[in-house]
């Protein structure tokens, strides 16, 4: 079977791209669309570097072949900050030093903005549990943790405000 | 090999006759695209089920049909299956179980497949179709002995059981995302008088190269109050029941050693 | 905000800091690179998608210790999409040792191998595809036809007499320093201190290798540029080293090269070795395309290079009070079967030693052994890092053994500002003493008077 037309809704914008049989999703995103947030840290599921939305929820993009999700939607994290403003989860990692060498932060920020999605007070257990599937090697975690939580409280304070 | 076309059938019946024309079946890809990346999967087609309509799950008349291609997220988010949350949140990790499937889990290497442990004790039937047609069969015969070429489970069905009859425990590395080294999962319904254990189904994950049922245990355990006596009675006698291996998580010595303590746990905790 | 400021000690050898201008640290700065990181905006070398990119695979040996009896490419070139099979015969200088560029030697690997494996997983044939996918077809198709050697494993059977030799460059299993058979330490006499010590007390410290485990995987791209010079895009810790190393390796003009590098996803040390970047320039020379080589993540776990396995033994004379008198350590380093960084990992070990202890007499010998198994290098404070484990060890050992308090018998040991180490320099800003002092009140570790006295700058309470 040849190289097949995939259409997919990315970060909210209708895209097209020919993709090889068996073509990761994160190869598609990375190779086809130029959108090279999320990263290939071990191509089996083991390390959440390549997380990304699917349909809303968190997966690991490395794990999908691009042709089972054609027509859905995918966000990945280029489409969190809106212009150059960066958003809670975003200005809370910077802000609680919860990046060091960046490589697993795309991931990270997914399964946060997927765990804040649905739970815009989570416990720091809550917290955990969602960033269980991302491996991180520099921080320790701890600085992570405390900004999901940080990016919660800020993200609900505005709420309030609005 | 390298992959040459990625199927996505939208029917049952479209699946199976993929699937009797060679390539391999997929759920979520968390077993089979790992194997594709590193190009190692034998195949040179692949057959995904996420397109086949085979993800609902129903709960009618005390019985629960859950379709193959259903997720460890959706399993864990409906509420007729509520008793089954813990023990999916002992299973990977909650992105990797927005992919993987209740199908899938069946035919994952041990130490992994801890849902299928559940199935186990929950004597769960898989319904089957093939190129001869559908049939069931009790999912503890589709552990045992897989499927014949070109069939699929297309859903497990199981009754959960009465409040208070259902135990899970599973140790392991991390308190979180890790596989198994013992999986104890288990059905024990009281008797009269009402504090002694009546029918016992105990299925062990982490023992064995596959899921197995710890009979020794079940006879060691049924008509005796679950007691802390009893139930480390009953752990002991289920290393009769095992056949331990080692890995990265942990030696078959430690497997077998740690086993009663361990299902002890899945009941006093 | 939610983090937590370090408090920052400034009682501590007031007199040393001089004017309150020195404001950075104990604030908060923002990092640099941080933006880029939360945007997904930073470029790491995978993020570089040049047109008609190639990538690169490699068939790895399948045995420990073996001579290559033959290589049939047959079926690899068969495979559509492989663009190229490379051997050790299509690389200019096919032997090398990364500390080189310092003058350490002899060369002692090859970059494919030649007629012998050392190691499993030594790199023995680079397959360069179309595609990562026909690439991985055409290294799996790779025969090799093995002549099986017998294998050593550990340190102290392979410097035994009729060992198998593992690295013929080296003609024995271990690394001459200077004509020495190991890194030596010889500092006052040591069999004395052992005759006139109160107790005389031995243990045995080892550790396995330990994977750096980035979250990516070692890799490079290497874009051939219009003027004939190679662009290396690399994840590599140590850019001028690689790129020195590289051009040895290419018998090229280092100017011909240009690397583009200094984002790492995690290195931890285990990006300072130079096995990805050289051949993916042959690649790209040989097929005048770009060409990607990165590691799988089981070649990462397999193949890169970890910390060390060690073996220390620690024999100490040990006076009744406390005082230690005499420390004898022989510690055996496993650098695998090529040296890498690891010469250099065992002199850093060697000048560890005997720890951070006022000790008056020590003697060490610090082996770096070759044996079958992946070659070991950087990672962070290698050397350093087992041997405190196994000194530490030793400490509690020897307060256990005497009953006394574990942090008392260091501060009685600590070496003071001007004692003379076992490496005859002067001791000086030492400050552990009231490194453990302050431990001990962080922790709620009570210390008698006469040890809180103490001080690193004098000779107080000994």
């Amino acid at each position: 079977m040849p190289s097949q037309i995939v259409s997919l809704v990315v970060n909210g914008e209708h895209r097209e791209f020919i993709a090889a049989p068996g073509a990761t999703l994160l190869a598609c995103l990375r190779e086809s669309l130029g959108l090279t947030a999320a990263k290939r840290g071990c191509a089996q599921g083991a390390c959440g570097s390549c997380t990304v939305l699917v349909d809303g929820r968190p997966e690991a993009s490395c794990l999908v072949a691009v042709e089972t999700v054609a027509g859905g939607s995918v966000r990945t994290l280029e489409g969190v900050a809106t212009g150059g403003d960066l958003d809670e989860v975003q200005s809370a990692f910077v802000d609680c030093f919860a990046t060091q060498c960046g490589f697993c932060t795309s991931g990270m920020i997914m399964v946060a903005e997927a765990l804040l999605d649905r739970n815009p007070d989570p416990s720091e257990e809550d917290v955990i549990e969602a960033i269980s599937g991302n491996v991180c090697r520099c921080t320790g975690y701890r600085p992570i943790v405390q900004a999901v939580l940080e990016a919660a409280a800020r993200r609900r304070e505005e709420a309030v405000t609005r | 090999m390298v992959i040459e076309a990625v199927h996505v059938p939208e029917s049952v019946e479209a699946v199976v006759t993929r699937s009797a024309a060679g390539g391999l079946v997929m759920g979520g890809g968390t077993v089979v695209m790992p194997l594709v990346n590193s190009g190692s999967a034998g195949v040179t087609e692949l057959i995904s089920l996420r397109r086949a309509g085979l993800d609902g799950i129903e709960v009618s008349d005390g019985v629960a049909t859950i379709g193959a291609a259903a997720t460890l997220t959706a399993v864990a988010e409906h509420p007729g299956l509520a008793f089954l949350r813990p023990a999916l949140r002992t299973i990977a990790s909650p992105t990797l179980r927005n992919q993987a499937t209740v199908g899938g889990n069946l035919f994952v290497a041990q130490p992994y497949g801890d849902l299928a442990v559940c199935l186990l004790a929950l004597d769960a039937a898989c319904e089957i179709a093939g190129p001869a047609g559908r049939r069931d069969a009790p999912v503890a015969d589709v552990l045992a002995a897989g499927l014949a070429p070109g069939e699929i489970v297309v859903a497990v069905r199981l009754t959960p059981p009465p409040p208070g009859a259902w135990h899970y425990h599973k140790a392991m590395r991390r308190r979180l995302n890790s596989a198994s080294i013992v999986t104890v999962a288990a059905v024990v319904t009281k008797a009269t008088p009402e504090d002694v254990a009546g029918e016992c189904r105990i299925a062990l994950g982490g023992v064995a190269p596959r899921p197995v049922r710890a009979p020794s245990a079940e006879r060691a355990l049924r008509g005796r109050p679950l007691t802390e006596e009893s139930l480390t009675e009953a752990g002991q006698a289920a290393r009769a029941d095992i056949d331990p291996f080692d890995d990265a998580y942990a030696s078959a010595w430690y497997r077998a050693r740690v086993l009663p303590v361990h299902l002890r746990r899945a009941f006093l905790s | 905000m939610t983090y937590r400021l370090a408090p920052v000690d400034t009682t501590a050898f007031a007199a040393e800091r001089g004017g309150g201008d020195l404001t950075v640290i104990g604030s908060v700065v923002q990092r640099s690179d941080a933006r880029g990181h939360v945007t997904g905006r930073t470029e790491f070398f995978e993020d570089v998608a040049p047109p008609r990119l190639a990538h690169l695979k490699m068939h790895r040996s399948a045995r420990h210790h073996a001579r290559i009896a033959a290589v049939d490419l047959g079926e690899a070139l068969a495979v559509p999409g492989v663009l190229r099979v490379l051997t050790h015969a299509d690389v200019p200088n096919n032997l090398y040792t990364p500390l080189k560029l310092i003058g350490v030697g002899p060369d002692d690997e090859p970059i494919l191998a030649v007629d012998k494996v050392r190691y499993l997983g030594e790199p023995i044939c680079a397959v360069v595809a179309e595609t990562e996918a026909a690439a991985l077809e055409g290294a799996a198709r790779v025969k090799v036809t093995y002549e099986d050697l017998p294998p050593v494993f550990d340190v102290e059977e392979a410097l035994r007499e009729g060992a198998p030799l593992v690295n013929e460059y080296h003609g024995q299993n271990h690394f001459i320093y200077e004509g020495h058979h190991c890194r030596r330490i010889r500092f006052g006499d040591v069999e004395a201190a052992f005759a006139r010590a109160d107790h005389v007390l031995e243990w045995r410290y080892q550790s396995a290798p330990i994977e750096q485990a980035p979250v990516e995987t070692t890799g490079c791209v290497v874009i051939p540029q219009a003027d004939g010079r190679l662009r290396i895009h690399s994840d590599t810790q140590a850019c001028f080293f690689t790129l020195d190393n590289t051009a040895l390796i290419l018998e090229t003009p280092f100017n011909k090269l240009r690397i583009v590098g200094g984002t790492v996803g995690g290195g931890f040390g285990g990006k300072v070795d130079v096995v990805v970047e050289p051949i993916a320039c042959v690649a790209a020379m040989a097929t005048d395309r770009p060409v990607k080589f990165v590691y799988d993540r089981a070649e990462e776990m397999q193949v890169s290079s970890p910390r060390a396995a060690e073996r220390l033994y620690i024999k100490d004379a040990v006076m009744n009070d406390g005082k230690i008198i005499g420390r004898k350590i022989t510690l055996y380093v496993d650098a695998g079967a090529y040296a890498r960084h690891s010469p250099y990992g065992v002199t850093k070990a060697a000048a560890h030693l005997p720890g951070p202890y006022a000790i008056p007499n020590v003697w060490a010998d610090c082996h770096c052994v070759f044996t079958n198994r992946t070659p070991s290098s950087a990672m962070r404070g290698f050397g350093v890092t087992i041997a405190d484990f196994a000194l530490e060890s030793q400490m509690d050992q020897v307060a256990r053994t005497l009953g006394m308090d574990p942090l008392q018998l260091r501060l009685l040991n600590a070496y003071r500002d001007g004692d003379v180490k076992a490496h005859r320099k002067v001791a000086e800003g030492t400050a552990l003493v009231e490194v453990i002092q302050k431990a001990a009140e962080m922790s709620g570790h009570e210390l008698p008077e006469t040890y809180r006295r103490m001080s690193s700058t004098t000779r107080e309470g000994l």
